[in-house]
């Protein structure tokens, strides 16, 4: 990931980009604004069986079936409820559009790339580690820049459509 | 060689036209073979080959040409009457026929491979020669042969004295080229196999022809949509401004529900009008098998009358393009297996000749394709005993079995009853091939056998695969929609009528036991507070096979438009995909294949 982003950095050290930032947990992320289709309020989501216990299930977007997928238990952290601040983050993952469920959405912000720092080494989930591509500190906060296609990896997508 | 065709609609024009001429010819040379006399036939035959040639020398395939041009002339004897149609002749017409489609697909294929063409032209050659007659066999003519030869000659005495001495040398060349042209064929990459091959890629084409009708059908319905979102939008401008007034509301309810009916009644027109357009008569399968059965028949040595009925069935070209490889299959089998040789017949006092029917019908939402030969039947014991000498199943698995289940055996990947493989049957793939075709269409298979009368298989398949009918159950609290196609009955039971057999939980049902599978254990669904005494088991059929899913409600049918999960939950076992209620809901359909499938491989169904 981190030579992904860098020769982007050194292309264009001083560009702005826009993060979405959402909080999990006690922490606060952000993703690029440009892979993030809507954001939408907690529909009902029909379970589908068999599958790893992150996919919180379907639902329908306006007439499209659309994966969910809960960012709590991807990251491994404990189940929390839903509340009125709870929202489907819809992202568009290489063409097919999947939601993630965030405990809530804050705002957008922009900062100029070189900003973003590299990732530290150690990160207490492993998958959390394979999707974090940088770390924006900021004086009053800290933002995990996270690259959301790494998420599903491939093996799983495999796992998804062969295996499974 | 790549094409240099500077018109690219003129050669489109010439594959459409030429397919279409080439698979008709098919057909009708078969059916020549049947009615020499019909001269009719003979003509349109003749002027198919004609047009091709001619359209083909236009564009400058030569080699197209070079074939053709053989062919017209062999025909163009026959026609009159200079040759009669022979099995012989027709065997060579008809591999002709095959080249020229094996040709025609390169063209389409974009690249003209320079094959070998001489091997099939000689093979014509000696029907060429003035003596021909001679060379076929024939009877009733032997004696005109020697008129028949200076007919085609000029009149004028000299010429013909000349002609006299070059005859012999023709005639003793022509069968020269054909006994070397014999050996080459079985050396060279066998032409007629490989021509089956391309010819099937022929029939996949993406484009469809609608008859102009429909299209204007559509065109009016599509304005009574038009009509009626109007009238819509007419409501809803009135309401806005009467909302005040008390009356308001009762009337837009009335004229709201009356503008929902009639909505509804389109679009369910509109509906079918579109499925329509995309049906194709089963006819485009049907027209490959008199042609396939006429040359088992004579690679067999066996007799057959092929009868087609309902062959303007239409069902989805999807479905139609599925079909070819598992109806070729059954045929096979039928000729195969289930018809005798006619001296076998004979003595059972049967008629020489077997009968192949093949039918198409609709029943409801389904097709119906029926392959019935009034041959030898199926002996079950013998099946079992097959079955068990190749260790498909053990005595225990075969004493548990009924009659209908040891039918199915057939299906098993590897089963056969011949001892050895021939070009035709044998190596246990092609009932294998029928399963897993029919399965991945939702369709069932039926076998009716009676010993000595003949058997059955008798395939169900649904009408498409986008729209379907669906059954919707409820599994404790989720819903789930099961495809009507596959479902044969549903009851409701109690559960201590089931019964436990090796750890699978099964059900008597009249004179079979049926194995039961639970959706709530299968889906891992969270068993409700409530509990039940009644639930409810549906009955679908995957295949050849059977199984009763428990369910906890039954919900009632609705028709689905299926909408696929997305790549990343793709092929989740027992799930076809998912489709949205009229509450906006989304409900996973069950594949019954699928979860067949994964029970089969745990051995068991998870319990």
């Amino acid at each position: 990931m981190e030579t992904a982003l860098q020769p982007k950095m050194e292309e264009s050290r001083s560009e702005l980009i826009q993060l979405v930032s959402f909080k999990l947990d006690q922490e606060e992320y952000g993703v690029n604004v440009l892979k993030v289709r809507e954001i939408i309020r907690m529909p009902s989501i029909t379970r589908v069986p068999n599958t790893p216990n992150y996919i919180e299930g379907v639902i329908n977007l306006r007439g499209k079936v659309i994966p969910i997928i809960s960012m709590r238990m991807r990251f491994g952290l404990p189940d929390g409820e839903t509340t009125s601040q709870t929202r489907i983050m819809v992202m568009d993952m290489e063409g097919e559009l999947m939601g993630f469920v965030v405990d809530a959405v804050s705002e957008v912000i922009r900062i100029s790339e070189s900003e973003i720092q590299p990732p530290p080494a150690v990160v207490n989930s492993a998958v959390e580690q394979e999707c974090l591509s940088g770390v924006i500190n900021q004086t009053e906060r800290l933002l995990f820049f996270l690259d959301l296609e790494k998420l599903i990896s491939r093996e799983e997508r495999q796992m998804f459509s062969g295996v499974m | 060689m790549a094409i240099e065709c500077e018109d690219q609609e003129l050669l489109e024009g010439f594959l459409t036209e030429t397919t279409e001429l080439l698979e008709k010819l098919d057909d009708d040379l078969v059916a020549l073979e049947k009615t020499p006399s019909d001269t009719d036939l003979m003509n349109g035959i003749f002027r198919s080959i004609h047009t091709v040639k001619g359209a083909s020398s236009f564009l400058g395939f030569e080699l197209l040409v070079k074939v053709t041009h053989k062919t017209e002339d062999v025909l163009n004897r026959l026609r009159r009457g200079e040759l009669v149609v022979t099995p012989e002749i027709m065997d060579v017409i008809l591999e002709a026929v095959d080249l020229v489609k094996l040709l025609v697909s390169d063209i389409k294929g974009g690249d003209i491979i320079d094959r070998e063409i001489d091997d099939t032209i000689a093979k014509l050659l000696p029907f060429l020669s003035e003596n021909a007659k001679e060379a076929t066999v024939l009877k009733p003519a032997s004696s005109e042969v020697s008129a028949a030869v200076p007919t085609p000659e000029p009149p004028s005495a000299e010429p013909a004295a000349q002609a006299a001495p070059e005859t012999p040398p023709v005639q003793a060349s022509a069968p020269v080229k054909a006994s070397e042209a014999t050996p080459q064929v079985k050396n060279a990459p066998a032409p007629p196999k490989d021509a089956d091959k391309k010819v099937d890629d022929l029939s996949d084409n993406s484009t469809v022809r609608v008859d102009v009708k429909r299209l204007d059908d559509l065109m009016n319905q599509v304005g009574e949509l038009v009509l009626e979102r109007n009238r819509m939008m007419q409501l809803n401008t009135d309401y806005q401004g009467h909302g005040e007034n008390t009356n308001g509301g009762a009337v837009f309810g009335e004229e709201f529900s009356k503008l929902s009916k009639r909505i509804s009644f389109v679009t369910s027109e509109l509906q079918m009008q579109v499925l329509k357009m995309r049906m194709i008569p089963v006819e485009k399968v049907f027209k490959k098998f008199p042609r396939i059965v006429r040359n088992m028949a004579r690679d067999l040595g066996k007799e057959v009358d092929l009868v087609i009925l309902g062959e303007e069935t239409e069902l989805d070209r999807s479905v139609v393009d599925e079909i070819g490889d598992p109806l070729i299959h059954l045929i096979r089998n039928a000729m195969d297996h289930g018809l005798e040789t006619p001296d076998e017949r004979t003595a059972t006092g049967k008629t020489r000749k077997g009968t192949l029917v093949l039918s198409a019908a609709h029943e409801g939402n389904q097709i119906v394709i029926s392959i019935k030969d009034n041959g030898r039947g199926i002996d079950p014991d013998r099946i079992a005993r097959k079955a068990r000498e190749k260790g498909l199943i053990t005595d225990e698995q075969l004493a548990a079995m009924g009659q209908r289940e040891i039918l199915d055996l057939i299906f098993l990947p590897g089963f056969s009853t011949k001892e050895k493989a021939t070009d035709l049957s044998g190596r246990g793939v092609g009932m294998d091939v029928v399963r897993t075709n029919i399965k991945k269409l939702n369709g069932i298979i039926d076998i009716k056998s009676e010993l000595g009368q003949g058997s059955e298989f008798i395939l169900k398949l649904p009408l498409t695969l986008a729209i379907i009918q669906s059954l919707l159950v409820e599994v404790e609290e989720e819903t789930y929609s099961i495809p009507l196609a596959a479902v044969l009955e549903t009851l409701r039971v109690e559960e201590r009528e089931f019964h436990t057999i090796g750890g699978q939980e099964v059900l008597k049902l009249r004179d079979s036991v049926l194995p039961l599978m639970r959706l709530q254990k299968v889906f891992n669904v969270q068993p409700s507070e409530r509990s039940r005494i009644a639930c409810y088991v549906v009955i679908v059929g995957v295949a050849e096979k059977r199984v009763g899913l428990v369910v906890s409600r039954l919900l009632g049918q609705q028709e689905v438009a299926i909408k696929s999960l997305g790549k990343y939950l793709a092929n989740l076992p027992g799930i076809a995909g998912s489709t949205i209620l009229g509450d906006g809901r989304v409900t996973l359909i069950i594949d019954p294949a699928g979860l067949l499938e994964s029970s089969d491989g745990g051995g068991r169904i998870a319990a």
